[in-house]
């Protein structure tokens, strides 16, 4: 009895045992695959999932409304939300430039001081828009429709087009259960609301990173080492010597924060662009923030972060950190536009003057020095974070 | 079964035996997911809720103060930083002393990864003495 079940364990030992060394030797790898220490693929690990689940906006009432979102892609590409009938947010934000325009500034009845922001992935921020004046993707849409140097319509433009316009007006109901009533400024808010919901639709699709994250994650190896070596070696870096995910972190690949880069605040001589300081000011004077009678959240947590932000002076200067998916088909780049292309925007990182930089500390950004393959590199990975987008679509009729 | 009869009253009795401590000191927030910390004077016993804190997360924390040799103490005030990069959280903690004597510190966000120093103030009549603890996130 005792032979036979001695035997019996040495056969399972042995098995067991050959299953694990046999799977490298059954399936070669394509290409090497760095030695990714447990460390590293904990930080790698922090990028994903994705996609995240759609967007839940508790301020928002129709957030993730069928309806509501259907009415907000009618809106957002109507022009008479302008002051002159000329510009609709798509005119900035186009789908064909990944939902912004290619251009260093933007162009509104004026040239702006700042980048038109890709939408990508915009509903799963917590601020909005380049100094976080905007603490809800709706509260930011309503910012370009009254801005005079952007779209500049006013709130009884909106309010009578949504009254007057039948199709709208049906569109309208179906999104919020009544007919348009005769407040002006809670239908601005509620256009811009259903523009949220539209907009939080945006999700990038998954990327060769995602399948390379995964299985890195799932241990294996083989699906892990078709991811290209330089993206390889670039992401190594980037959550290694160069430290970009202090807050460029998580699945979008930003905190959600501001950071001041190191990009001159100039936008001309004897004038700056104050970045987040300017950005907390208009937010607190805002009676469209989430501290205001608009949000329809109930509990008090979505103002959370509203209710404790705190103006410091150190948000001189300070622009949100941009996510990274799909980035590198957009660009320019910098919050002004200033850096033309992925290799500027690295060369930027490696060459930054720390005289820019005021920092008592270990400074979060500092002169990489990175050599030309690690610069390459670095684009390699980020390239990575891209994929093709399927065609959208045509917009479904409002009403039929 | 007297043996038996006997370790099944101990172990009921012993969460009663231990009671009268925690109403004076109670530092049961400090257990599983929380910690403790103390000074000579001061013991201080606190959880995050939610219990995982995340990079960019708001979250709060729940917490009890009091003193070793049982003076009434109080929490003055909470702040975070990164010692290594010398900057502070982007949003500044509220506190609020509920019925039961713990405190509620709401509006906490680290926003980046690594090391964070949470800093207390405490106080006990007029003496005040700053209480720390460092939380690493990665």
């Amino acid at each position: 009895m005792i032979r036979r079940l001695l035997a019996w364990v040495l056969a399972v030992a042995a098995t067991a045992g050959a299953g694990v060394s046999a799977q490298p030797l059954a399936q070669p790898l394509a290409q090497p695959l760095l030695d990714w220490t447990e460390e590293e693929v904990t930080l790698i690990a922090r990028h994903g999932p994705w996609p995240l689940p759609p967007v839940r906006d508790p301020s928002n009432r129709v957030s993730a409304s069928p309806a509501a979102v259907r009415l907000g892609e009618h809106l957002f590409y109507d022009t008479r939300l302008s002051g002159t009938g000329q510009t609709s947010c798509a005119t900035c934000h186009r789908p064909d430039r990944n939902w912004s325009d290619g251009l260093a500034r933007a162009q509104g009845t004026v040239e702006l001081d700042r980048r038109t922001p890709s939408l990508w992935n915009v509903g799963y921020g917590p601020w909005f828009g380049w100094d976080g004046a905007g603490d809800s993707l709706w509260a930011q849409s309503i910012r370009p429709i009254l801005d005079p140097r952007e779209m500049g319509a006013g709130t009884g433009r909106v309010a009578a087009l949504l009254r007057e316009d039948a199709t709208l007006a049906c569109g309208y109901e179906k999104a919020f259960g009544d007919r348009p009533g005769r407040d002006d400024e809670r239908l601005l808010v509620d256009a811009a609301k259903a523009l949220a919901a539209f907009q939080a639709t945006l999700v990038t699709p998954r990327t060769p990173f995602d399948v390379f994250r995964d299985a890195l994650v799932n241990g294996d190896r083989v699906a892990a080492a078709r991811y290209p070596l330089a993206a390889q070696r670039g992401l190594r870096l980037f959550v290694g010597a160069a430290s970009c995910n202090a807050c460029h972190f998580g699945p979008r690949f930003t905190n959600g924060e501001f950071g001041d880069v190191g990009i001159p605040f100039f936008v001309r001589p004897g004038e700056v662009d104050s970045g987040r300081l300017g950005g907390l000011a208009r937010l607190a004077g805002s009676p469209f923030n989430l501290l205001g009678s608009h949000s329809d959240d109930t509990t008090g947590e979505a103002g959370r972060r509203t209710r404790h932000v705190q103006r410091l002076h150190s948000n001189f200067g300070e622009f949100r950190v941009p996510g990274l998916r799909q980035t590198a088909r957009g660009g320019p780049y910098m919050h002004n536009g200033s850096l033309a292309s992925l290799d500027d925007v690295v060369r930027h990182y490696s060459e930054v003057s720390p005289d820019r930089l005021h920092s008592d500390g270990v400074p979060l950004v500092r002169p990489l020095g990175l050599s030309a393959e690690e610069q390459g590199d670095l684009v390699a990975f980020l390239r990575s974070l891209d994929a093709e987008v399927p065609p959208r679509p045509p917009v479904p009729p409002l009403c039929p | 079964m007297k043996l038996l009869l006997a370790l099944v009253a101990l172990v009921f009795a012993t969460p009663m035996l231990a009671m009268p401590a925690l109403a004076d000191c109670p530092l049961d927030l400090g257990r599983g997911t929380g910690w403790v910390i103390f000074s000579d004077h001061y013991m201080l016993a606190f959880r995050p809720d939610p219990v995982r804190v995340e990079v960019g997360e708001p979250f709060a924390l729940i917490l009890n103060v009091c003193t070793k040799n049982d003076e009434p103490a109080e929490l003055v005030a909470v702040e975070a930083q990164m010692p290594e990069h010398k900057h502070t959280m982007n949003y500044k903690p509220t506190i609020a002393a509920s019925s039961d004597g713990r405190y509620r510190v709401e509006g906490l966000v680290f926003h980046m990864p690594g090391r964070w120093e949470l800093s207390f103030d405490v106080r006990a009549g007029e003496e005040t003495e700053r209480l720390s603890h460092d939380i690493i996130l990665k």
